[in-house]
This record gives C-alpha cells, structure tokens and sequence, in this order.
C-alpha cells in the first residue's frame, strides 16, 4: 500500500515539479543579478530596488500575459495596443473622472479583461487563427485607444503615482500578489483545465474539460494584465499616450519564449514569464552599466532569441 | 444473463466521415454487470461508435438512449455526467501534468472552490492501488514508459466510478502481469454492476472476459449475441467474412542472394545496437509490443530520426540518411502507419499526391510538366485500382483503404530498393487488406526488399520470409518463417521466450 | 453564391470591384484614371512585399522581418553611393543582395535551429532595428541615386516603373508557386510539414529559399519607397508589416498555410490600398480608420469561413 501524503504535502510537491527543466534558466538568472549587484552596488537598498521593479514591471506583466496565450497554442499581437488602451484609460478615468482611482483601475482592468475575453472567444469559437485575429484586433484597440485619447495627455492623481513609482517597491509586492493569484488560480479546476487544455486539447475536451472556456479564461486574464500595465505605465508617465505600449508587443513575445515555451526545456510557465522578463531587464541594466548604446539593447534581444533557440535545439539533439 | 434494463442504447446510428460511411445502421444496448465484446477489424466502425456512445463526435442519423431516456445532444461533459467513461485507444493524457491531476481532469474534487489536495491523494492513491500501478502521483505523465501510460489511462476512467467503462485495447502495451491485475479489477466491477464494454484483438483475452459480443464489419452490425456456444474461429469469420486463412495468399519466398540493407550496431532514440540485413526481394517483419522501438528502426533507417551506426550500407553508400530525401535518393520508400498524419496530404488532389515524392524526377529543370504528371497519375489509380473519383479530387474523399493505396502506390515510380511499411492494414477494409498483401508479395517478386512493421501477428506469420520481435528497443528474437507462429511471436514480445529456450 | 462567397479569391476581387464602382457613383474624382492609377501604383508597394510573403505564408512559415528590411534598404542605399558607378545600379544590385542574404539567414534559422518562423524572423526585426539606429543616428537620409529615382518615378510605355515592376513579381511569383516543383513543395510543406518531409520534399531547400525571396521583395519594396519618396528614414517599412500580412489573408490565402494564390494576394493588396484611401476621403479621424480597418479585416476572415485554430 502506498504512503497517501496530506493535501498540502501533495500540492507542494506538485508545485515544486513544475520547477522542472527551469533550474537553468534560475541560475543563470541568480549570476546575472549578481553581475549587476556587483556593476552597481546601489540596487542593494529600497529604493535600489524601487527603481530596478518599476523598470521590470510593465515588461513581467506583459510576458505573464503573453505565456497564458502561447500556453494556448496562441499567440497575442494585440498585447501593446492593450497596454497603449490602458493607459489613456487610466489616465482618463482615474486622472480626470469622478470615478477615483479605485473604480477608475477596476475599469480600466475590466475593459481589458472584456476585450480579451472576445478575442479569445472568436479564437475558441469561430476557429480562426491566433495570429491573425490578434492582428485585427490590435487595430481595433489601437484604434479604440486613439478614439479615447488622439495625442497624448489626461493626468495620474500624484499620490497615486507617488506610491506605485516612487521610492517604495510597490511594484514588486504586487508582482508578489499576481504570482499568489495565479497559484491560487492554478489551484482550482479553472485553473487546471487552462494547463490542461493547453497541454492536449483533444484529450482534455474528451476528459470533459470546457477547452473553449479555458481558452476564452486564459485570453480574458492576458487581456486584463495587459490593461494593468497600462494603468502602470500612466503612473510612471503621469499621462496616457496611446502608442506608449507599441514596443511591449515584442518584448513580452521574447520573455516569454526566454521563460520556458521554449527556453531551456520546460513547458511555458507563469513563473517562468516571470523569470524570463527579470533576465530581460538586468541585461538591459548591466548593458547599460557597460557603457553600450541604449539602442545596443535591440540587437541583444534579437541574439538572445537566437541564442536561447540554439540551446534549446543542441539539447534536444542530446538528448 | 441478468434481465436488467440496459444502462445506454444506440439505435440505428449513422455516421459518415466525408460522404463515405464508417457506420451504417448499428444498434447495441449495454447493460449492467455484463461484460460486452466489441470485435472487428481494424477500420470496422469499432472507435467511431465508442466515440459516438462517449459524445465525442454527433450521429448523422439514429439515436441514444441513456437509461432508455433519448439523448438528443450528447457531449463528453454530458456522457461523463451519466457515468460513461472511455479508455481510448489514442491517449488522452496531458503530458506536462502530473499522474494525479490527470487521472482527476474534468472531475477534480473542491473545497470552497479550490482542489481538494487532500482527498485527491486519497482517492487517486486507492484507484492507483487497485490496478497495482505503482508511480509516484505527482510524476509527470510524460516520464512514464508507455504501458504505465496505459494504466493511468485506466486509473483515470475508474476514478470517475463509471456506470458505463468502455475499454479500446486497454492491453495493447501491457506486461502480462499488468493485464492480470486489470483483469481482476474488471471481474470485481462486473460484479458490482457496471456495465462494461471492451474492445481487444485478442481473441483468448475476449473468450476469457466476456459475456456478450456484438461483431462489426465495415461499418454493419453482422452478430449480436451471447458468448455462450461460441468459438474463436466463429468470431473472426463474423469479422472478416470469410474463412481467416483465406486473407493472405499463399507463402513463397522470392528472397534472392544480394544483400538491400544492411545494418550494424544501429542507434537512435528509442533504439539500441541493432543489427539486420535485408536481402533482394526477401519479405523481413518486425513484431513486438506496441512502442518498442519498432518504428524509430524504420524512421533510423529513412533519415528521419538522428541515427548511429557501425555500419549502414544501402543503395552503395555505407552511412545513415541524413533526411528522408536523402533516404530517397538511395533507394528506400516509406509509408507510414499513420495515414492522414503522415503520408497523404488530405486538402490536396489525388494527382498531387501521387506525384509529390517523385516530382523531382518528373520535372525538367525544376520546371513541372504537368502531361507527365496527369499521365502518372493515370497510371498508378489503374494500376492500384484506386477508386472514389478523378484525379484531381481531394484525398480526404477517398475511404481509407483507397487513401491508403494513395499512399503506397506514389513510391512505384521511383521503384525503391527497399520499402518499409508501418503498419500498412491499419484501419483498412478486408479487400483492400488482400489487395495490399497480394501488391506487397508481388513487390518483393521483383526483387525490392520489404520491411514489414505490423501490429498484426497474422500477417507477420503469413507474409515475411523471417520475423524480427522488438523489445526495449533492441532485438528480442530473429524467426524465421517456420518458426514463426502467433504464440512465438507474442511469447518473444513478452519476453518468456528465452526462459522457454534454456 | 454563398459557394462565391466562400471562395476567397474571388471574394476578394469581387470586393475590390464592388468597391471601385461604389467609389467612383459616389466620389465623381475616384474613377479619374490618373486617381485609380496612384492607388495601383502605391499598392504595388504592399502586392511586391506581399509576393514575399505569400511564399512564405504557402510554406507554413511567417516573415515578420520585412518591414525591418523595407527600412534597411531604404536607409542603406544611399550610404553605397561610388565613383565608378554613376547610374547607380551597383548600389541597387548591392542593395538587393544584401537583403536577399537577410533574408536566407531567416531562412538558415528556421532549418538549423527549428525556431519558429514567427519568433526568428521577430527577432531578426529586433536585431534590424538596432542596427539602423545604430548606422542612420536616426535621422533622414537622402538619395540621388538614378537607377532608384527611375525606379520610383519613371515610365517604361506610360506605365509607371511601380507598377512594371509589380507585373514582373507578380509573373515570376505566379510561375513559381504554380508552375514549379519548388512551389509543389510549398503546398505541400503548408499542408502537412511532417508528411511532406516524409515523402522527400527537401523543406530545408524550400524554407531557404522562400525566406531569400521575401528578403528580395521586402529590399525592392525599399527601394520603390525610396525612390517614391527620395527618402528614407527609421520607420519607413513600418506600414508595410501588417500590410503585407493581411493583403496575403485578404486574398484568400491560409495564414496556416498549404492553400492560396498570389493571384488572390494582388486583389488583397489592391483592397488594402483603396480601403485606406477611402478611409481617408471620409475623413475619419486615425482612431476610426484603425478600427474600421481592423473591423474589416476580421469581418471579411468570419464571412469566409473558419479555419483550424492556430
């Protein structure tokens, strides 16, 4: 007979497998954090800190958004006309409505969350591509954001973006927050059937999970998480511009790809996202610490990409 | 038997994939506490109807009655509700998960809205207990070798505690000590009333198991009955049609002294250290288990897995291909197992199809001259008697033994050395079947060298010249043709037939 | 009809007739033939990147690079300006060159390294971009080189150099999706990868060789840009990424792959160019033009029929 372990033992287990073929990608993670901890011994204190997440953040939203998609099989293209929407919201609902900034936020998120939630569903429903659909989408919520907000302009309330991009890491223990929300997700059916569906969508629609609901889930969650980070990227501003979230577009697509659909092994990871976009940004710092062109940091991208490609292939070969 | 009223009905289902039909008017009641035989070859109807009975796919016609209320849109949210429960034949498991969350997909206990950790450890541990599968619950499905897979598949329909289980070759990777401990389980559920329904090619575990046998033959109900009075030959003439022996044509070798192939120390993944030799015009088989490594030695020896070998001389070159054109371009032909995913291009003409691997030959310069394509496209439909339309028809209208002809009929213009076959009568009607064997024995007449994967000991007994049995990807034993019967064969699979021998 | 409808070839150029003849009852200056003739010419632009892309679309692949290397070559020309070569058709030869290698690059990645068309050739865009920068300090270049000027704003018989070169790609695109076992392979590859390679298509050769294309169009696009406008600037292909995507699925081609023609593509690229204007002449303001350009694209996909998921 076998040794039946208690819940938690088991969901703790089965929280630490999912480290699985990620180690790597941690440690090279760790030893680049203590590259740039060394480069610039200023990022040991608060507000070192501070200042190191606020840069991070808007990128480790947009890539958790973007791995809930190509979890799906997906892929977002929309993802930087949605951060681009959120800010002219928040910058008009929070900043200049009688809303207040708790309302004006859920607003903002919620509309984020509706327009994913019907991209996902002509995706799930109407059986068009990804690819495409995202596309068409990306015009039809750029084009919604320049209708709220031509140029840019609206204001933050400066208490508001005091707290979330001033000296205090905000940033970070919402991270913090998201990852719990996430693993509490995760622990629910809902949750299961997003990996699930994901992971073999034949055998979990024949297992009798809803594939087109989790599809749906999982385009809603990336929808409002996009929109969050233009909520962020208004405070850091004090403004919304409606074009600001263009360039996010690619670097959730390339933190993503770096966190685990695909680097180093591993199946697409929240956590992984999550590590993808940090390794992302302290490369970004340290480049700048070694006194490289700003615009250097595109073609490190690109090679990165490459880079962690070829890894992933030569492992594969030896294996 | 029992007078219980039955669980689920079918009354005249209909379904048709693509205009041809797969089932034609096919009724049948599951009862409980009664263990129902569902027999036929391969490509009878057999997976369509369990798929229809769990809601996966919709009948054109006819209707389902669960607890003899009609059920006018069945899903697999619906069926799982009414306690109907399938081990499929294709794995439904989702890879990167765990043992524990797979077994409990789509019927995962909560509390306050969370899984319920605790009683899953519970409950997932007994049905794990039961079948005797001794895995860890939170390893990863994907670790687990084949027929583990299997067992969690079956782990996985009995934790829902089915009314109704459905089993689709739930043995076909199984050790025989695996199957015991699954045999007992199933007597012990019969007993407790469920109603189950299993599907095996195997004709002693069906004798053995069973109460009641419904027979299809393409796409008809041709027996419903008891399995009382009944004996094995019996059953497979319902199947086929006609007498067993009657399929395969007579044995004659036309092997010849010149080596084709000839392999030392091969290795790729999923196999190990293999040596063989194929000799002009020789029928070679390769048997085992299914998933040991049977086919990576046909994708190793066409360039399509990453392979080493001491030696590998074909068409005058000793190395291994480096990609299936290469492979080609050496004398060797493919047809993979799985038709619509691997060989025909389903979307596209007949004529494309027939033209693709050798248009490179048929071209001039790289430009296409379409005459000659229309002319071998002529060609080969008459030769293969390929039937279901014109040339330039979709091959996805075409029944599966015509697409399967499709299939092989589009290497005879390069006229290639060496043909590897993956298992060539998969899901392929009883003529058709003859019509393949008598080409394959008439292939091999001229002198090309056959490599026969099949998942069919009969056909192995019956058509190759000597028998290659795979076992954890190596070698397990060498027949040949005398020695080869049905019971050597599944002995060697299993791996007793070494014991015997000493 | 509704089989019409559904065959998207002819949709397409269905809408794009519709559209014309709609255009030009209720706009007397759209039918002027100089006003149909500057739509063909400015959507010779797009149909030329989206030859390219067709390919590759055919192919099962993407190339998300080509606006990258629409800039690229509009920026880099002018740098190749040499004494010996006056008419300036060693810097056009150059150019193209270069961009067809940019191209094959994209194409090497996909065969050696497996990576997905999508991911590479983004990065190969990021790596682009950074180099620009890096090379035109961001600000404009000019050009005066001859061979380019001709090519933007020269006739050859009345018709506008764009537009020769247009017919010409679209020939040579024609032939060789329809009319060569290189285009067989494409078909085939875009339908089912795993069969195709299984029945000894050489993917790798295929794959090289449609990336290499689209890097020729997208460098020719420049060019034609580049003459057009007599400069070129960080940004100038930007337009021409989503263009190009959209005139292939417009024209009825699968962005999944395996099924299309460029002769549905020519329509797309047409349809683009005259939604675009009349956009414009409605005067709607940047956000409505986006949203009825998104609308459209999305609508005319849900009329035409469902695809497998992707």
């Amino acid at each position: 007979m076998r040794q039946v372990p208690s819940g938690a033992a088991l969901h703790a287990r089965l929280i630490w497998r999912r480290n699985r073929g990620q180690i790597g990608l941690f440690v090279l993670l760790a030893l680049l954090l203590a590259l740039y901890a060394f480069l610039h011994p200023g990022l040991l204190s608060w507000a070192g800190i501070a200042r190191f997440t606020q840069n991070w953040f808007p990128v480790a939203l947009v890539a958790i958004a973007q791995t809930l998609v190509m979890l799906m099989g997906g892929i977002d293209l929309a993802i930087g006309a949605m951060v681009g929407l959120g800010t002219v919201l928040a910058a008009t609902l929070v900043g200049e409505s009688a809303l207040g900034a708790g309302l004006g936020i859920t607003a903002t998120v919620a509309i984020g969350v509706a327009a994913g939630g019907l991209v996902g569903t002509i995706v799930a429903l109407f059986g068009l591509p990804a690819i495409i659909v995202t596309l068409a989408s990306s015009f039809l919520i750029g084009g919604a954001a320049l209708l709220v907000m031509p140029r840019p302009g609206g204001s933050m309330p400066g208490w508001l973006s005091e707290g979330l991009v001033g000296v205090h890491p905000t940033a970070l223990l919402i991270l913090i927050v998201i990852l719990v929300a996430w693993r509490v997700l995760r622990a629910t059916p809902l949750g299961l059937s997003i990996d699930a569906a994901g992971d073999n969508p034949a055998g979990a629609f024949r297992s009798g999970v809803n594939v087109a609901l989790a599809r749906i889930a999982a385009y809603a969650i990336s929808g409002g998480l996009a929109a969050f980070a233009g909520v962020y990227v208004a405070a850091q501003t004090g403004a919304g511009d409606p074009l600001i979230g263009n360039p996010l577009a690619l670097q959730s697509i390339t933190a993503a790809v770096l966190g685990g659909v695909g680097f180093l092994g591993g199946q697409g990871t929240i956590r992984g996202a999550v590590a993808g976009s940090l390794l992302l940004a302290v490369l970004v710092n340290v480049m700048f610490f070694l006194g490289l062109p700003p615009v250097a940091q595109y073609v490190m991208q690109g090679l990165i990409i490459v880079a962690a490609m070829g890894i992933k292939r030569l492992r594969e070969r030896a294996a | 038997m029992s007078g219980t009223a039955p669980v689920l009905a079918a009354q005249g289902l209909v379904k048709r994939f693509f205009g041809n039909p797969v089932l034609n008017d096919v009724s049948i009641e599951i009862v409980p506490g009664r263990v129902h035989a569902l027999l036929g070859e391969n490509g009878a109807g057999k997976s369509t109807l369990v798929n229809l009975l769990s809601g996966v796919l919709a009948p054109d016609a006819g209707r389902l009655l669960v607890d003899r209320q009609p059920c006018a849109r069945l899903t697999p949210a619906l069926a799982r509700r009414h306690g109907i429960a399938v081990v499929q034949q294709e794995l439904s498991l989702a890879p990167h998960l765990s043992v524990v969350e797979n077994v409990a997909l789509g019927a995962v206990p909560t509390r306050h809205g969370l899984i319920d950790y605790g009683r899953l450890a519970v409950e997932v541990g007994r049905v794990l207990d039961r079948l005797g599968l001794d895995v860890a619950l939170d390893q990863p499905v994907e670790e687990l070798p084949l027929g583990k897979r299997q067992l969690v598949e079956i782990a996985k329909a009995l934790y829902r505690q089915p009314r109704v289980l459905i089993l689709d070759e739930p043995t076909s990777s199984l050790t025989a000590h695996e199957v015991q401990a699954l045999f007992k389980v199933l007597a012990e559920l019969r007993r407790q009333g469920t109603a189950l329904v299993y599907i095996s090619h195997r004709m002693n575990e069906v004798m053995h198991l069973c109460d009641w046998v419904t027979v299809l033959k393409d796409g008809t109900r041709t027996a419903d009955r008891t399995m009382v009075g009944i004996d094995p030959p019996a059953l497979v003439r319902l199947m086929v049609g006609r007498e067993p022996g009657d399929l395969f044509p007579p044995f004659r070798s036309t092997a010849r002294g010149e080596l084709a192939l000839e392999a030392r120390g091969l290795t790729a993944p999923g196999i190990q250290g293999v040596d063989l030799v194929v000799r002009q015009g020789e029928v070679l088989g390769i048997g085992g288990l299914l998933g040991q490594g049977q086919e990576e030695l046909l994708l190793a020896l066409y360039g399509a897995l990453d392979a080493q070998a001491e030696r590998l001389a074909t068409g005058g070159i000793d190395r291994p291909s480096r990609n299936p054109a290469d492979a080609i371009g050496r004398g060797l032909a493919y047809v993979p197992a799985d038709r619509k995913r691997e060989a025909v291009l389903l979307p596209l003409s007949i004529r494309f199809n027939l033209t693709l691997p050798g248009l490179r030959r048929l071209a001039r310069r790289g430009l296409r001259r379409f005459a000659q394509e229309a002319e071998v496209a002529r060609e080969l439909t008459t030769k293969l008697n390929v039937r279901g339309g014109g040339p330039e028809r979709a091959v996805q209208l075409l029944s599966g033994g015509n697409q399967q002809k499709v299939a092989l009929a589009r290497w005879l213009p390069l006229s290639p050395n060496v043909l590897l076959l993956n298992d060539p009568t998969r899901g392929v009607d009883v003529d058709t079947k003859r019509e393949i064997y008598l080409r394959l024995k008439g292939m091999a007449a001229d002198g090309m060298a056959v490599i026969l994967l099949s998942s069919d000991a009969l056909e192995l007994v019956h058509l190759c010249d000597r028998v290659l049995v795979f076992r954890d990807g190596r070698i397990a034993a060498d027949l040949a043709h005398r020695q080869a019967s049905e019971e050597a064969i599944v002995a060697a699979s299993l791996g007793v037939a070494r014991q015997e021998a000493a | 009809m509704s089989a019409l409808l559904r065959h998207r070839v002819t949709l397409g150029w269905l809408v794009v007739v519709a559209l014309w003849i709609a255009a030009g009852l209720l706009k007397p200056g759209f039918a002027r033939i100089g006003h149909l003739r500057y739509l063909l010419e400015l959507a010779s632009i797009t149909g030329i990147v989206a030859a390219g892309q067709t390919l590759v679309v055919i192919g099962g692949g993407i190339d998300l690079s080509v606006a990258a290397v629409i800039t690229f070559s509009a920026i880099i020309l002018p740098l190749l300006t040499f004494p010996f070569d006056p008419s300036g058709m060693a810097a056009v030869a150059m150019t193209l060159a270069i961009t067809t290698a940019i191209g094959g690059l994209n194409g090497i990645g996909v065969v050696l390294l497996r990576v997905h068309p999508l991911i590479l050739t983004l990065a190969t865009a990021t790596i682009l971009q950074g180099a620009l920068i890096l090379i035109a300090g961001g600000s404009a270049v000019s050009t005066v080189n001859p061979a380019v000027t001709f090519l933007g704003n020269g006739d050859l018989f009345g018709l506008p150099m764009t537009i020769v070169t247009w017919l010409l790609i679209a020939a040579v695109t024609l032939f060789v999706l329809h009319g060569t076992v290189l285009g067989s392979w494409l078909f085939a590859l875009g339908t089912n990868d795993r069969a195709a390679r299984l029945a000894g298509v050489g993917a790798g050769q295929a794959i090289l060789a449609v990336h290499a294309a689209s890097g020729f169009c997208a460098g020719l696009a420049g060019l034609l840009l580049l003459g057009m406008n007599r400069q070129g600037y960080v940004g100038i292909g930007e337009p021409y990424l989503l263009g190009s995507i959209a005139a292939v699925v417009l024209g009825g081609t699968s962005i999944l792959g395996g099924r299309g023609t460029y002769l549905g593509t020519i329509a797309g690229s047409i349809l683009l160019v005259t939604i675009t204007a009349l956009i414009t002449v409605v005067n709607a303001s940047p956000g409505w033009r986006a949203i009825l350009f998104g609308g459209l694209i999305l609508g005319l996909l849900l009329i035409s029929g469902r695809e497998r998921s992707g």
